[in-house]
């Protein structure tokens, strides 16, 4: 993601934003988070539809406290991703390319656990297609999963930046940016994992 | 960070609309000339569709060719046409009204519009491979179980509606950040409170279908279970997931029309608009508002009877916020120096045959009518004169008003009122009798019926060929106005909004200087702000 | 020069509540682990668990997204779909 650098020229032209306090990257990327609260929301709303209409026995094979531990390492992350904003806030670099570094290994360690609740349901036979509570929980976690996939890719393309020195105590937006979708990716799964795991 | 201007884009004139270009006058002339030509496609799948209809009867077309014709008629007109050309004239419009440079996210705009070619041709593909023909409506199970094409069909889709969504993100961002100084949002042009409203919808409404459609492809694709009611699974599911976008659509597909002509009105009355405020408030009204009524698409389809009449009730309250937009434009027009140009035209028919509409979506909102209407051509003669007679009126009155800003020459006057007159008669002979074969009880989407709606039928399609013959002139007087018109003035209609207060066509950063601005956008007596070009102010009572 | 956001609601938060904020969240995971191994009834159960993920979430989405010190117009954002799309799945479960 490009950094936003602060010319003259560009203030002038987000001058209304300014005065708002709205940053256009920000406010750009608030209006697409509203955007994946109705995605998510209308996978879960089919998801809890058809848990509370057609509840199914199979959902007795979840892993709650495998996937409990999963949770903390997510929520862990969220840890490190705002850590490591407030690193390069001080100007510390290297302290952001660490968090950085934490976040992208403990978003791999929550890919690699739900990998292990998918093989553990698969051998009890539950595919996408084998029943409808298979359908909805492959769906539901694996679009959750897809998110996480894409944050790590952004966290490593930050990490590239951020070893190029393209990150300093004047301009850090792009980690705040990024920050904004790795938490939000965090919020969804805080939410999945009561929705499915928990009630 | 430069801003891509039209100086550092490759190729000169024309070349540069079939390149990656990130200036949103040339995005827009992008959106605007596609979505025309899949208007153009759409326009004839009506065409074989009414030619079918014509008889009673099998003429030339079997009943899965029909469905396939009719599925993509529709589709194409929503998806490919009326949707993305109203944020074609969102993306020209916008920053130059706001007094801006350009859009907030000039990259990812030009993303908007480079996803809708393959998009459209996705689409279009699906004829070779067995096209979509369960409706643009897509109702499961049927849906599930149609040949590939439909599967195409879902996946162009959610690329449109990506493409859509991102425009959102765009607009709002830009309107919020980038407003030229003294433009606060009561100095907002109608259009751009319109762009406002839809966009909000676009965010909200969208990614509800995109998640839907997902669930689609996957039974489709990965054997899942959703729809299966023999598995569990819930057919009802995918209506409310895809209603719950496609009513707040109709909005998407109307509010930034009704801003173009609220623009119109006041121009070609010499006065300004009444009820500027009301009228900014009620799009905003309608937007939100009309997320809360899809069900009503769902009368009959064995839906909890609890929930029938809350839908049926805020249905109906929708028409308070439109009423007041209708009474406000005729207001506005009432007592005015009216010009009858080619875009005034087109708004006064936009009033009438969206009224027209209008109030029979009212009727449908009434259970007991519905219940009997649903699925008649009664619904298929509403939509169409809220859709064609209403926004496509409007689209083209958008097109003629801003023709000479846009191509910086002036069209033939007399070419447009003959396509207003041939384009006003045939949309009223093409769907008025289909309020009649409705209500005496012709059902909608089948390729045969009874032999006494023949002469309804007839009717329809000679008013089909009329439209699609009306579109001729149409085409010649933009293509060789566009080419060889005389030059168009700066400000040939000599109207306040910001975009009038530069070169037609404007120059790559908009404006030579940043506009000021201190008055509003219909005051007139007073341009709404100065560039840097040097405009003569209208004289008071002008 | 970075564009500070100009009128804050609050001044933004430092490390100490970044760390006690994921303090809580941990705690909140823990009781929630818990709990759910403990095995309660279904009417307890639900309240309980949606009332301790919205606390995360709203943990989560206040203090490491900001929303708590940046523009108001932001939290409007976030919160306008967050309560559609709740009303939206009320709706598909029950009716």
């Amino acid at each position: 993601m490009r950094e936003a650098t602060r010319s003259a020229d560009e203030a002038g032209m987000f001058a209304a934003g300014v005065r708002l306090g709205l940053d256009h990257l920000k406010l750009g990327m608030w209006l697409f988070l509203a955007s994946e609260v109705m995605f998510f929301g209308g996978l879960i709303s089919a998801f809890m539809h058809f848990k509370v209409n057609n509840p199914s026995p199979e959902s007795s094979l979840l892993d709650v406290v495998l996937v409990g531990l999963n949770t903390f390492v997510l929520l862990t992350s969220s840890l490190t991703v705002v850590l490591g904003l407030a690193a390069i806030q001080r100007g510390d670099r290297r302290g952001l390319i660490g968090y950085l570094t934490a976040t992208i290994l403990l978003g791999t360690a929550f890919l690699v656990g739900q990998g292990n609740e998918f093989a553990t349901l698969y051998r009890h036979g539950i595919t996408l297609s084998s029943s409808l509570f298979g359908s909805s929980f492959f769906t539901l976690t694996g679009f959750h999963g897809l998110h996480v996939l894409v944050g790590i890719c952004w966290a490593l393309s930050t990490l590239v930046k951020a070893l190029r020195a393209g990150y300093s105590q004047g301009s850090y937006l792009g980690v705040e940016v990024f920050g904004l979708y790795w938490h939000f990716v965090d919020i969804v799964w805080i939410i999945l994992f009561t929705l499915i795991y928990l009630i | 960070m430069s801003m891509s201007t039209e100086a550092v884009t490759p190729g000169r004139g024309w070349r540069r609309y079939f390149t990656w270009n990130t200036d949103h006058k040339v995005i827009g002339v992008q959106y605007l000339v596609t979505t025309f030509c899949f208007f153009l496609i759409g326009g004839l799948l009506a065409m074989l569709v009414r030619a079918e209809l014509a008889q009673p009867g099998p003429d030339f077309l079997n009943g899965t060719e029909f469905n396939r014709f009719l599925t993509n008629h529709g589709s194409v007109m929503l998806f490919l046409w009326i949707i993305p050309v109203l944020a074609g004239f969102g993306n020209y419009l916008v920053p130059l009204m706001i007094g801006a440079r350009d859009m907030a996210f000039p990259n990812m705009n030009a993303l908007s519009f480079w996803l809708i070619p393959p998009a459209g041709l996705i689409m279009l593909a699906s004829f070779f491979v067995g096209a979509a023909e369960a409706g643009w409506t897509a109702y499961a199970p049927l849906s599930i179980q149609t040949p590939v094409g439909q599967t195409l069909w879902a996946v162009s889709v959610i690329i449109l509606g990506t493409s859509s969504l991102l425009g959102a993100v765009n607009f709002v961002t830009t309107v919020f950040t980038m407003r030229a100084e003294g433009m606060t949002f009561w100095r907002l042009p109608l259009f751009v409170w319109g762009m406002l409203a839809t966009s909000l919808l676009v965010l909200l409404a969208t990614p509800v279908l995109t998640a839907g459609l997902v669930l689609i492809a996957m039974d489709r694709m990965a054997g899942t279970l959703f729809f299966s009611a023999s598995n569990g699974g819930d057919p009802i599911l995918w209506q409310n997931m895809f209603w719950f976008y496609s009513h707040p659509a109709v909005y998407i597909m109307v509010l930034p029309a009704m801003g173009i002509v609220s623009e119109v009105y006041p121009v070609f009355s010499r006065k300004p608009i009444f009820g500027y405020k009301a009228i900014a408030m009620s799009s905003m009204a309608i937007s939100i508002l009309g997320l809360t009524v899809w069900a009503h698409h769902m009368f009959t389809s064995g839906m909890d009877p609890r929930l029938r009449i809350p839908y049926m009730i805020s249905s109906m309250i929708i028409a308070v916020p439109t009423g007041i937009k209708i009474f406000s434009w005729l207001a506005t027009i009432w007592d005015g120096k009216i010009r009858f140009t080619t875009p005034m035209l087109f708004a006064l028919g936009f009033i009438s045959m969206f009224l027209i509409g209008g109030i029979t979506g009212i009727f449908l909102a009434a259970i007991p009518i519905d219940v009997h209407v649903h699925d008649t051509y009664f619904v298929v003669a509403h939509l169409h004169f809220v859709l064609f007679g209403g926004s496509v009126s409007a689209v083209y009155a958008g097109l003629y008003y801003w023709f000479p800003k846009i191509t910086g020459r002036m069209y033939d006057e007399r070419l447009g009122k003959v396509h207003f007159v041939a384009n006003f008669v045939g949309t009223n002979l093409t769907y008025l009798p289909m309020f009649l074969a409705g209500l005496l009880g012709m059902p909608r989407r089948v390729s045969d019926y009874s032999p006494e709606f023949t002469t309804l039928n007839l009717l329809a399609t000679l008013g089909a060929f009329l439209l699609g013959t009306s579109a001729l002139p149409f085409i010649y007087n933009a293509v060789v106005s566009w080419v060889s018109g005389p030059k168009a003035a700066a400000n040939p209609w000599r109207a306040l909004t910001l975009e009038w207060q530069t070169d037609s066509p404007p120059p790559a950063e908009n404006f030579h200087q940043p506009p000021v601005v201190n008055s509003g956008p219909y005051d007139y007596g007073q341009p709404m702000g100065v560039s840097g070009q040097a405009q003569a102010v209208p004289a008071v009572g002008d | 020069m970075q564009m500070e956001t100009q009128s804050p609601s609050k001044p933004r938060a430092g490390i100490r509540t970044y760390l006690l904020v994921f303090l809580g969240l941990a705690v909140i995971t823990g009781v929630e682990i818990g709990l759910a191994t403990v095995g309660l009834s279904r009417s307890l159960r639900v309240p309980i668990f949606i009332v301790l993920s919205l606390v995360k979430a709203s943990l989560v989405a206040a203090f490491y997204m900001h929303l708590r010190s940046d523009a108001r117009f932001f939290t409007a954002i976030f919160i306008t779909p967050v309560v559609l799309i709740l009303a939206v799945a009320v709706l598909f479960v029950i009716a």
